[in-house]
């Protein structure tokens, strides 16, 4: 790295932070600012009596002043403020709707349900993305280039939604794969490899959905990066020098093509975070997307609040690793 | 309003069947015992339920979705039930009398009822459980049924004194929905109002054996029910989000019951094989499709007086001038078609609909009183004699000259997250146009039409819903002038004879005066038409005939998740 690499680290990690506490303050200002109040989320409802709402209200601490409180006492005993002080202690409050349970539990659990789907998917969309548009672009202008674009435009263009609903109906009738969920309930009698075919089996389409969504767009990133990095004049050298289209490939042009890739790789991964929301609706997967729609339609703003925070935090970090890896992969930028 | 779902909860109760043998994908544990018994009541089994929610807590203090509730009616037992027909039967209690003070009751309970970790239920229990209820304003629902119990004391394991701080005609209904805890493990918790109550120990037919947010609730009958044991081993309620999922898990044997999917997908499930669509009026309940007129009269519009409590928003009382003229709504009522709403809405699977009660609460509905006709041209006609025409011919009438308003153009508001209201709102606004009036529709979502309607009183009309219990008295309380200001009263209707009924019915001990008031309530209601119902839901629901036979096919029905149901199922083989 350059001398100034250090330097260029601190700035990133500087400005990451800051990021993420702008998106905390925002995020707190929105839930404030929509109008509908969480005390009263149970519906209208005669029984939802006025003493009610105003206990619920005062346990959620709604009747604090948002900001600053300026009527005597504490100026610091506001919404906001408290907010800040639990975010510092790791406690991300308890949600409106499911008032027993902390949205640190609630979050964790989705955002591991959520990784089982999202990480298998990516992985393998990556892969074979890369290794399509690498093919594409090494076979350009014959069939193989066109089925392999045809096939990424169509799949990239789809419908998420769509092609999970026909890849259910396929699968639940056709294969006798389950319709939804993440295991068998009731349990799987048998041993682990058992249990462990039976989530297989559920995750098999959620996946294929996921992955087949995703490949397009690495595949046309791919090839078009490969294609730019075949135009450079060192490759021109290379051919001049007598190398095979393969060793051109494996030693020079594909570790250039990535760089694009990397950003692209990187970004998703963050989004990967915030659940692959479609798919989950389709499938009724537990992740997070499902947690964080629910929350909207229920106004349950501590969930909503944790949900968009690690979303927010996670894409940070992502891009600041990108940043980071470019820097190393490409030495020319972290100089700059 | 949301629809609660609790109507379709109670309705959905009855079904409890056990699964026949090891249906669908696999092999449940409880695969055993199916096909025992030859010739006599087959045993066994996992019955597996679609639904699209799930129970937002295991805690029945605290639990606001129908969901919820579908769990707590299995798990837990009440002092007092009621059937299909809408009659107040024992639970846990045997008998209940009221002296003659008509305040002092005395609650006799049954002495073989053991929780499922064993320990006998007393009457200690249920004095501790009515008053845990009572006593937390944060229990939502829980807390409202037994707020005129003042005084409860143990007479002995089996019997129970009450003392009410005045007469009421609703012990019955106040009971159905106390679930007994078991004070042996509550009274131990610190603060019930955020306990998850994660094993959840009741007296039901089924007991809990596993919970997972969002995904699924597992329960296993109870050996010890003082009922007896359920035929089956297990019910399962599964999560499944998406419509036509569920839909393709019922068909595929995914799974054996569902309540809830499109009214689109009645005929596909009517074709599939195996497969059986029991529609029924709702027993003890029912949801109901509203069209609410902002009739908030200028001197009741809520003010920030300090002096008037509980009022937080300043009404806003925006109705169009026209909306107050009775005569208006009268001819809006006449240009209703109900039936064209049943069909376009819900696949013409609903009850026309008449008063706030629906026709599932049996004698509270009054079934002699005539609603208005569907007359487009006698509509047409009381607008004419009431001063409406329309001199310019443009199809809209215009105001009085008296009025504030230039045209009988209204603004329509429904909930956006609706399934049929979009469409029914376009249905109606093509109906009331053919008597001159123009609808400006406009959906918004539920907590934006919560702030404009009540107690802010801020639009004309609104297309809503509502869900009724088995006893009309909280329902009827929208059209109180007391809570005009509180933000339950969605017109701002208010009429002192209509008060002054409820608060009779409110206190009345014979049942047939009682009755006799609430219908003339609902005739108050019908002649000044603050409301116009154009139906009651039907429960619809769908099962396989292959896994599980003796589903009660009454009609009006609690519903097929009912203990009622479940209780009596048995596999198919």
């Amino acid at each position: 790295m350059a001398p100034s690499g250090g330097g260029y680290v601190l700035r990133k990690v500087g400005w990451a932070l800051v990021t993420v506490l702008v998106v905390i303050t925002f995020n707190f200002l929105l839930f404030r600012v929509l109008p509908g109040d969480p005390a009263k989320a149970g519906g209208k409802d005669p029984r939802l009596n006025p003493a009610t709402a105003a206990a619920l209200t005062e346990r959620f601490g709604l009747d604090k002043q948002v900001f600053l409180d300026l009527d005597g006492g504490n100026p610091l005993d506001t919404q906001y403020f408290a907010y800040l002080g639990a975010l510092a202690r790791g406690d991300l409050g308890e949600s409106y709707v499911f008032r027993d349970r902390n949205v640190v539990d609630l979050l964790g659990e989705a955002l591991v349900n959520t990784l089982w789907l999202v990480l298998p998917s990516q992985a393998m969309s990556i892969v074979l993305g890369v290794m399509l548009g690498l093919v594409a672009a090494w076979k350009r202008r014959t069939g193989v280039d066109v089925a392999a674009l045809a096939f990424s435009l169509f799949m990239w263009s789809l419908p998420t939604f769509f092609l999970g609903i026909i890849l259910l109906f396929v699968g639940a009738n056709w294969f006798d794969l389950p319709t939804s969920g993440r295991v068998t309930i009731g349990g799987v009698a048998g041993a682990w490899w058992d249990n462990l075919w039976d989530i297989g089996r559920h995750l098999l389409l959620p996946t294929l959905t996921l992955t087949l969504v995703l490949l397009g767009e690495y595949m046309l990133i791919m090839r078009s990066s490969v294609l730019e990095v075949f135009s450079e004049d060192y490759i021109l050298t290379a051919r001049a020098k007598g190398l095979s289209t393969y060793r051109i490939i494996r030693d020079h042009a594909l570790r250039n093509a990535m760089l694009p890739l990397v950003t692209l790789i990187a970004l998703n991964l963050a989004f990967t975070v915030s659940g692959a929301i479609q798919v989950e609706a389709v499938f009724s997967w537990p992740g997070l997307g499902s947690l964080t729609v629910d929350a909207v339609d229920q106004r349950d703003y501590p969930v909503l609040q944790g949900a968009f925070l690690l979303i927010a935090v996670a894409v940070v970090l992502a891009n600041l690793l990108a940043d980071l890896v470019y820097g190393w992969l490409d030495p020319r930028v972290a100089g700059a | 309003m949301r629809f609660h779902r609790f109507a379709s909860l109670i309705a959905g109760l009855s079904l409890m069947l056990a699964a026949c043998g090891g249906q669908g994908q696999s092999q449940g544990p409880a695969a055993s015992g199916s096909g025992s018994g030859e010739g006599e009541g087959q045993t066994g089994g996992t019955l597996r339920v679609g639904i699209g929610g799930s129970p937002d807590s295991l805690n029945p203090g605290l639990g606001l979705l129908s969901e919820s509730f579908e769990i707590y009616e299995l798990v837990y037992d009440t002092p007092i039930s009621i059937t299909a027909e809408g009659e107040y039967e024992d639970e846990l209690a045997t008998d209940w009398v009221v002296a003659d003070d008509g305040v002092t009751w005395t609650v006799t309970l049954r002495d073989d009822v053991t929780f499922h970790d064993g320990e006998p239920l007393t009457a200690s229990d249920l004095k501790f459980t009515l008053e845990l209820y009572r006593d937390h304003e944060e229990f939502p629902y829980q807390s409202s049924y037994p707020d005129v119990f003042e005084t409860i004391e143990v007479v002995s394991d089996t019997e129970l004194t009450i003392v009410t701080s005045q007469p009421i005609g609703n012990f019955e209904y106040r009971m159905l929905f106390m679930y007994v805890l078991p004070e042996h493990i509550w009274s131990a918790v610190e603060d019930p109002t955020t306990f998850e109550n994660a094993e959840m120990i009741g007296t039901g037919p089924f007991k809990l054996t596993d919970f997972s947010h969002n995904e699924f609730t597992q329960l296993a009958a109870f050996d010890g029910y003082h009922g007896g044991r359920p035929n089956i081993d297990e019910v399962i309620f599964q999560r499944i989000e998406n419509p036509d999922a569920r839909v393709t898990a019922l068909t595929t044997g995914e799974i054996d019951l569902l309540g809830e999917f499109p009214v689109t997908a009645v005929p596909t499930l009517r074709n599939a094989e195996n497969i059986e669509v029991f529609i029924a009026d709702v027993a003890a309940g029912g949801s109901l499709t509203d069209i609410i007129f902002n009739v908030v009269e200028p001197a009741n519009c809520p003010t920030d007086d300090p002096e008037t409590a509980d009022v937080d928003e300043t009404g806003i009382c925006s109705a169009h001038p026209a909306i107050s003229d009775v005569q208006v709504r009268r001819a809006l009522a006449m240009a209703t078609n109900k039936q064209e709403l049943i069909d376009v809405g819900e696949g013409g699977l609903a009850t026309a609909g008449l008063g706030l009660v629906p026709v599932g609460l049996g004698d509270f509905y009054p079934s002699d009183l005539e609603d208005y006709p569907y007359d487009v041209a006698a509509a047409a006609q009381m607008l004419e004699d009431a001063g409406y025409l329309d001199s310019d011919g443009n199809g809209v009438r215009e105001c009085r000259a008296d009025q504030d308003c230039e045209t009988l153009t209204f603004r329509l508001n429904y909930p956006s997250d609706s399934d049929t209201l979009p469409r029914e709102a376009e249905v109606i606004a093509g109906q009331w146009a053919q008597v001159g009036v123009t609808l400006e529709i406009q959906g918004i979502d539920p907590d934006t039409l919560t702030s404009i309607c009540c107690p802010a009183f801020d639009y004309d009309v609104i297309m809503w819903g509502w869900g009724s219990d088995p006893d009309p008295q909280f329902l009827l309380g929208v059209l109180l002038c007391s809570e005009v200001a509180t933000g339950f009263s969605e017109s701002g209707y208010c009429n002192p004879a209509y008060d002054a009924l409820y608060e009779q019915q409110g206190v009345e001990t014979d049942a047939q005066t009682r009755i006799e008031q609430i219908h003339e309530m609902q005739r108050i209601a019908l002649e000044d038409v603050p409301y116009i119902i154009p139906y009651y839901s039907q429960t619809v629901v769908a099962y396989r005939t292959d896994t599980f036979t003796g589903w009660p096919p009454a009609d009006p029905s609690l519903g097929l998740t009912d203990p009622s149901s479940l209780r009596v199922i048995q596999p198919a083989n």
